[in-house]
């Protein structure tokens, strides 16, 4: 491990620090010496310093005044798997023409195996739009969410016949950690949290495309407990604005053979009991109650009141499994990282914890 | 050719696995030998439909032929669709001595007087049960033998089991049922699942519920490898104890395959920590279903790692004691949680 040469904060032992590959010269502090005095506090070394954000706001946000709807739409009422991406070294949100052209290239160069092929105006069968979400991040540093979408006809298809949207993704940022960013040299954008849907293959050509062009690393994202659990209470705590119907959670039992507890709970009763962990306000009346900020140990009470109501009953210890799914009428969130939004309103809340995750999960 | 019987032989030989189809149509016996062995059988599927098409417009058969090869497949594969429980109640004086051609004659003619058009296929399999299919039809309309209801009785006991069987027609066939087999009433007995023989030994108890009262110590039983000699010594008696808890609640041996089980829980909440939930009068309503492959080996192994406290919980128990995989729990009465 490394130490930077000339770092002002002192690092805690077990940060990370890594060098550009021939890019730069200089030193950048990780993503997780940034969190500095959280992690100080940590008494333990390995991954567990390295936390999510111990609270958060949150807010519904009547984001159609500030996005297109029409993007909205694209984004909410799809299951996305979710990868993390490193930054990108020198990408250009107004090349992105260019950059529709280069991977259409590309793709059509990977499925034909090697022949050559023009950049410029060729018979592609692969359509590429790259495209901003304009609106989209939360803070200045964020930088603008990317969508790229790819049509193609379909194989025995007709001459007139449309193409069609075979596969889409999006990169984006919300609400990113201002230290590190602003850590960040002069060309690196930081887009860390990577959404798919469509095709592997085509998933993985994108991302090869991405790594060769831009120098950047992708990894699977896998959303875990602690981030469930969070929107677990993040959508109960919304269910007085936009009913979530019910609140379900799926656990996995390490028995043989293995066993999976679906535990469903009635909305309203999982609001009465959220309500009921909270800590009272100190903050002003007039406030909203979905503005307050809520801490990781009001979450924590939570899953507890609902871990120990089940042990009550079936003398089954729930921690001793794994959560593996969190669903609601506002979106699911699956331990594997696929994860679906269902309702536009709450779009900026889910997308900043995953952006924190995914931050957390890159290696430098 | 009547389009039913199309329909209805195409599906059954896309559903009968290849090396099974020789077997089955052998059984069926509706074929002479040298049609038999005329076919191919390692034709594609689509190929030997368009044979035994052929074959069964040259013997002049009809859709009620092939419902009994349907009958036949499904008597040799009763565990696949999904299989529901039902138990007869208050049986009167003579249910005891009912038996198989009073119970065909009196089924038949109950289920035709409360229903036009009904096509009812009766057959007595060699473990005592007798099988039967139905195809419903109405006043207008001819059985549809593509979506028949199985049915499975044991004589001489209360059990029936359900296959595919709609809310309309639910009430007619419990009304036959009872009267046929001199029982008063019918319930739901609460236990469903994919594998016929899995239901029918939880509920007629008819798998190996062995209670050992002598133990090997864990360490013999399991092929692991000792991680540490202390920790096994020192876990050892707590470790057979929770064996013991464990089959005492389950069984030993081989358990049969249920997929799931749910519970509706509307219970109160009580928890000493929280103030507030506790004092709510209201019950605090979920469901939790556990699902598995093998369901009681998964609650068995559950318990005998530590995984679930032992004693086992009445909840988790109920389900070979009682046979039952579906519960509403409420708060009856002071005590904990009871069962209905």
């Amino acid at each position: 491990m490394e130490r930077p040469q000339n770092s002002v904060v002192r690092t805690p032992i077990d940060s990370i620090v890594a060098q550009r590959r021939s890019k730069n010269k200089s030193y950048r502090q990780s993503y997780r010496s940034c969190l500095g005095a959280a992690s100080r506090l940590g008494h333990t070394p390995g991954w567990t310093a390295r936390r999510l954000n111990t609270s958060r706001r949150t807010k519904s946000h009547n984001i159609t005044e500030k996005v297109n709807p029409e993007d909205l739409a694209l984004l909410v009422k799809t299951e996305w798997q979710l990868s993390y991406v490193t930054p990108l070294y020198q990408f250009r949100h107004t090349q992105l023409r260019s950059y529709s052209r280069q991977l259409s290239a590309f793709i059509t160069a990977e499925k034909q195996q090697g022949l050559a092929v023009e950049v410029e105006g060729a018979q592609t069968s692969f359509r590429v739009s790259f495209s901003v979400v304009q609106g989209l991040g939360e803070t200045d540093d964020d930088a603008e969410t990317v969508l790229v979408q790819i049509h193609s006809k379909p194989v025995f298809a007709g001459k007139d016949e449309a193409q069609k949207l075979v596969w889409s993704g999006w990169l984006t940022c919300i609400n990113g950690n201002p230290e590190y960013l602003h850590s960040l040299p002069k060309d690196f954008t930081c887009l860390p949290l990577f959404g798919s849907r469509g095709a592997e293959n085509l998933t993985s050509l994108v991302k090869s495309w991405f790594q060769q062009t831009f120098d950047c690393c992708f990894g699977p994202l896998e959303i875990n407990q602690t981030c469930l659990q969070w929107l677990a209470a993040l959508w109960t705590n919304c269910h007085i604005e936009s009913s979530i119907q019910h609140l379900k959670m799926i656990w996995t039992l390490p028995v043989e053979p293995p066993l999976q507890i679906t535990y469903t709970v009635n909305p309203q009763d999982a609001w009465e009991l959220w309500n009921s962990v909270r800590t009272p306000s100190l903050e002003s009346r007039e406030e909203e109650e979905t503005a307050r900020s809520i801490d990781i140990e009001e979450v924590t009470r939570f899953m507890q009141g609902l871990m120990s109501h089940f042990y009550r009953h079936f003398r089954l210890d729930l921690s001793a499994g794994r959560l593996s799914q969190v669903s609601s009428a506002l979106g699911s969130a699956k331990f594997s990282g696929r994860v679906k939004m269902s309702n536009s309103r709450y779009v900026l809340t889910t997308l900043s914890l995953l952006t924190e995750c995914a931050l957390l999960k890159m290696p430098i | 050719m009547d389009n039913t019987v199309k329909r209805l032989l195409e599906r059954l030989v896309r559903r009968i696995p290849s090396r099974m189809l020789k077997t089955t149509l052998d059984k069926w016996s509706r074929l002479t030998a040298t049609q038999r062995q005329s076919i191919d059988y390692t034709e594609s599927k689509w190929a030997l439909t368009e044979k035994l098409l052929a074959i069964c417009e040259e013997n002049e058969l009809t859709v009620k032929h092939i419902a009994e090869l349907e009958m036949i497949h499904v008597i040799e594969n009763p565990n696949l669709g999904m299989w529901h429980a039902f138990q007869l109640m208050d049986p009167q004086d003579d249910a005891h001595s009912v038996e198989l051609t009073q119970f065909k004659e009196q089924f038949k003619s109950h289920l035709s007087e409360l229903i036009r058009h009904v096509s009812i296929k009766i057959k007595k399999h060699t473990d005592e049960a007798v099988w039967i299919r139905i195809a419903w039809g109405d006043t207008f309309s001819r059985p549809n033998h593509l979506k028949p209801t199985y049915v499975v009785h044991y004589l001489q006991t209360p059990y029936v089991f359900l296959s595919s069987l709609t809310s309309k027609q639910k009430p007619l066939l419990s009304q036959a049922l009872v009267l046929s087999t001199r029982y008063q009433a019918i319930k739901d007995a609460n236990l469903s699942g994919r594998k016929l023989t899995a239901i029918r030994d939880l509920l007629m108890k008819q798998y190996l519920q062995v209670f050992p009262t002598k133990f090997p110590s864990p360490l013999a039983e399991r092929n692991r490898v000792v991680s540490n000699l202390h920790i096994e010594k020192e876990q050892a008696g707590s470790a057979a104890n929770r064996h013991q808890m464990a089959c005492e609640a389950f069984g030993d041996g081989l358990l049969p395959q249920l997929q799931s089980a749910v519970y509706k829980l509307e219970t109160k909440f009580r928890d000493h920590t929280n103030k507030t939930m506790t004092e709510r009068d209201e019950p605090f309503r979920c469901v939790v279903k556990f699902a598995s492959t093998n369901l009681l080996e998964s609650l068995r192994h559950s318990a005998s790692s530590g995984v679930a406290s032992t004693p086992v919980t009445p909840l988790l128990s109920s389900v070979p004691l009682k046979g039952k995989n579906y519960f509403v729990i409420t708060d009856n009465g002071p005590g904990p949680s009871s069962q209905k």
